[in-house]
C-alpha cells in the first residue's frame, strides 16, 4: 500500500517538472508536486473517497435547497418531494412491528429471491444452449430467430401476456425475470465463446483434442469469465425488472419492493419512496460487490491481481482465514 | 516398388502443392505455389528444416499444410503426404508451437503440460508425473513454476510451457511458427540452446519458421528459402549442425559467412531480382 503511494507520487512529480521546474532546481524536482487534472493517473486513494463524499454532498444540498421551507415557499412541494428531515424521520417506521407486510427489509428478501429463482432459471436454461450455439454454427442459426426475438421484445410488453398465462402468482414473477433474462444470456454466452481466440482452439487440435474435449476443455473454461460478467451485468437488471411486475400487481400477497413502491404512492407518503428509492441501488451495489467477489473466487487464473485492489475481495479473505482457522482449532 | 520406398523413407513430402484462396473469384489469393519437397527420417535423429522468406511469402502456409488446420488446409492443388499418408485433420503426431501465447489461461503450468496426456485419457497422477518431467526438463522449476498460472509467467516462460507440452506426447513432427519472434535477443539464444539440447533427445523432424536468418543457419541442418508470394521453393541450403552453444556458434566467421550468403538471397528476392 505504501509503496504504491510513492510509486504514484513519484509518477507525478516526474511529468510535471519538465513544464514547470527548470532541469538545475533537483531539490524542487523531488518535493510531490500535487495537481488535480492530471490524464489517465490514479489518485490517492483519499482524494477518490473525498471527490465521491462531495458528490453526495452536493445532491444532498439540492435536495435540501429544493425542500427548505415550509410548505408553501418550497421550489417543490412535500407532495412532490418530502425534506431531508422528514424522510429521517420515517426511516424508523420502515421497520414497524405494527404492519409487517409493509416492511422494508423482508419486501427486499421477497424481491431478491423473485430474481434468484427466475434468474437461476434463465441461467440453466440460457448457458447451455449458449455454449451449443457458440460452438456449432447450425444451433446458432437454430437458435437466432428466438434471441432475435427476446432480445427486441420490451419487457413491459410482456407483463400482459405472463398474466393471462400465470395468473398473479410467484409463478409469473419466476417467469417474468425468466423471459427478460434468457434470451440476454444466451446472446452474451455466444458472444464469449466466439471471443476465444481460434489459436486456443488450434493449438489444442494440434495436441489431439477430440472435438467435445475443445469444447469443455478450453473454449467453455476459457470464456467462462466473460459470461460471469456479463450475468452479473444482467442480475443488475433483473433485481430492476421485478420492481415492474410488482408495481403492477395489487391485492393481496403481492409482496416486494415494487408492491411497497405503488403503496406508497396511492397514500401519498413522498418519504416511503425515497426511502425505498434510495435502499435499491444500495442493494443492488451490495449484491453487486458479493458477485464480483465470487466471480473472484471462480476465476483466480484471471482476476488474481485485480481482486487485490477490491477492498471487498480482501474483506472476504479474512472471513475465510477466520472460518478457516476456526475449522482448524 | 519406388512408391513403397517412399512412404517409408518421407516423414513429410510436398509434391506441387498450390494454396489460392477464394479460387476462381476476383479476389483469388495465391498463397504458395508449386512446393516441391520432401524430407527423410534420419534414423536416430530427425532432420531440422529452418524456413526463410520474405514476410507474407507462405511459410506458415507450408506449416499449417501439414499440421492440417483450416482456412490453409486442404491445399488447392498437388499432394501433402506425412508419413506416406494424405494429411486429413490435426493431430498429436504432429506438434506445433505458435509465436502468440497460446497457454491455455485456466490452466495451471502443470495440467497445460499435462494438457495433451489428459485428452489421451491418462490418469491424473501419471501425466502430472510426466508433465513434471517436462517442466524440469524446459528448465522451468518443479517445485516453483508448476502451480503458476500463465498470467504470472514472462514471454520466454511461456514458451517453455508450451514447447513441453508439445513434446511431452512425443510427436514425430514439430511445426514451430516463429516460436521465439517475440523475445529478447538474450532469451531468445537460451530458447536455442534448449531446443537443440531437447531436440536431441526427442529425435523429430522439425519445421522451424523464423524471419531471423542466424536462428535458421544456427538450427537447422536444412534451410528452406521461399520465394517472394506467391511462395515458391527457391533454395535448399544444407548448413552445419548446432552442436555447439549459440553465443559460441553464431560468433564462427564460417557461420557469419553463410547467414551473409542467405541475406544477400533474401535482400534481392525483397527488392524483386528474382534470380
Amino acid at each position: 500500500m505504501n509503496t504504491e503511494e510513492q510509486n504514484n507520487s513519484e509518477g507525478s512529480e516526474q511529468s510535471t517538472e519538465d513544464v514547470t521546474a527548470p532541469v538545475t532546481e533537483q531539490p524542487a524536482a523531488t518535493e510531490p508536486r500535487f495537481q488535480l487534472f492530471e490524464l489517465r493517473k490514479q489518485i490517492p486513494q483519499w482524494l477518490a473517497v473525498l471527490a465521491g463524499i462531495a458528490s453526495i454532498l452536493l445532491c444532498a444540498g439540492i435536495w435540501y435547497f429544493v425542500t427548505a421551507g415550509p410548505g408553501e415557499e418550497r421550489v417543490l412541494g412535500h407532495s412532490q418531494l418530502p425534506s431531508i428531515g422528514e424522510t429521517v424521520e420515517l426511516l424508523p417506521t420502515v421497520w414497524d412491528s405494527e404492519a409487517p407486510e409493509r416492511h422494508l427489509w423482508d419486501n427486499t428478501i421477497k424481491s431478491l429471491t423473485r430474481v434468484v429463482i427466475g434468474f437461476a432459471l434463465a441461467v440453466a436454461v440460457g448457458i447451455p444452449i449458449g455454449i451449443a450455439c457458440g460452438c456449432f454454427p447450425l444451433c446458432r442459426s437454430f437458435f437466432a430467430p428466438l434471441v432475435l426475438f427476446g432480445r427486441n421484445i420490451p419487457i413491459a410488453a410482456l407483463i400482459p401476456l405472463l398474466l393471462a398465462m400465470f395468473q398473479t402468482g410467484e409463478l409469473q414473477k419466476y417467469m417474468f425475470i425468466f423471459v427478460a433474462c434468457v434470451a440476454f444470456i444466451v446472446a452474451d454466452t455466444i458472444d464469449a465463446i466466439a471471443d476465444v481466440a481460434q489459436r486456443y482452439v488450434e493449438t489444442a487440435l494440434t495436441l489431439g483434442a477430440a472435438r467435445l474435449q475443445i469444447v469443455f476443455k478450453v473454449l467453455v473454461p476459457l470464456a467462462m469469465p466473460t459470461v460471469f460478467n456479463s450475468l452479473r451485468v444482467m442480475f443488475g437488471l433483473a433485481f430492476g425488472y421485478i420492481m415492474l411486475v410488482e408495481f403492477m400487481h395489487e391485492g393481496d400477497g403481492a409482496g416486494g419492493l415494487g408492491f411497497l413502491l405503488n403503496i406508497a404512492r396511492r397514500r401519498g407518503i413522498t418519504e416511503y419512496t425515497v426511502i425505498i428509492i434510495l435502499t435499491i441501488p444500495i442493494v443492488a451495489w451490495m449484491i453487486d460487490q458479493m458477485l464480483y467477489v465470487i466471480q473472484c473466487w471462480l476465476f483466480p487464473w484471471k482476476y488474481s491481481k485485480e481482486a487485490k485492489r477490491s477492498l471487498a475481495y480482501r474483506v472476504s479473505e479474512r472471513i475465510i482465514r477466520l472460518f478457516w482457522k476456526r475449522k482448524v482449532a | 516398388m519406388s512408391r513403397e520406398q517412399d512412404m517409408t523413407e518421407h516423414v513429410v513430402e510436398f509434391t506441387n502443392v498450390s494454396k489460392t484462396y477464394n479460387f476462381g473469384q476476383p479476389d483469388a489469393f495465391t498463397a504458395i505455389q508449386n512446393v516441391t519437397f520432401s524430407v527423410s527420417d534420419l534414423p536416430d535423429r530427425g532432420e531440422f528444416v529452418a524456413v526463410l522468406g520474405p514476410s507474407g511469402c507462405g511459410k506458415s502456409t507450408v506449416l499449417r499444410l501439414i499440421a492440417g488446420l483450416a482456412p490453409q488446409h486442404p491445399a488447392t492443388t498437388g499432394t501433402v503426404l506425412v508419413q506416406g499418408q494424405p494429411v486429413v485433420a490435426p493431430g498429436a503426431d504432429r506438434g506445433m508451437v505458435f509465436q502468440d501465447y497460446t497457454s491455455f489461461d485456466n490452466r495451471s503450468v502443470l495440467d497445460n503440460v499435462a494438457f495433451g496426456l489428459e485428452c489421451q485419457g491418462v490418469a491424473k497422477a501419471e501425466r502430472h508425473e510426466r508433465a513434471r518431467e517436462w517442466i524440469a526438463k524446459v528448465g522451468l522449476n518443479v517445485s516453483t513454476d508448476a502451480a503458476k498460472y500463465p498470467h504470472e509467467l514472462s514471454g520466454g516462460m511461456r514458451q517453455r510451457v508450451a514447447i513441453a507440452r508439445t513434446l511431452i506426447l512425443r510427436p514425430q513432427i514439430i511445426l514451430m511458427d516463429e516460436p521465439f519472434g517475440a523475445l529478447d535477443p538474450h532469451t531468445r539464444m537460451q530458447m536455442q540452446d534448449l531446443l537443440v539440447s531437447l531436440w536431441n533427445e526427442v529425435q523429430a523432424t522439425v519445421f522451424f519458421v523464423t524471419h531471423s536468418i542466424e536462428e535458421a543457419v544456427y538450427l537447422g541442418d536444412r534451410v528452406f528459402i521461399l520465394s517472394r508470394s506467391p511462395g515458391t521453393l527457391l533454395h535448399q541450403i544444407e548448413v552445419e549442425p548446432p552442436n555447439r552453444p549459440a553465443m559460441e556458434m553464431q560468433q564462427e566467421a564460417g557461420f557469419q559467412k553463410t547467414v551473409y550468403s542467405i541475406r544477400r538471397i533474401l535482400e534481392d528476392l525483397e527488392s524483386g531480382q528474382d534470380s
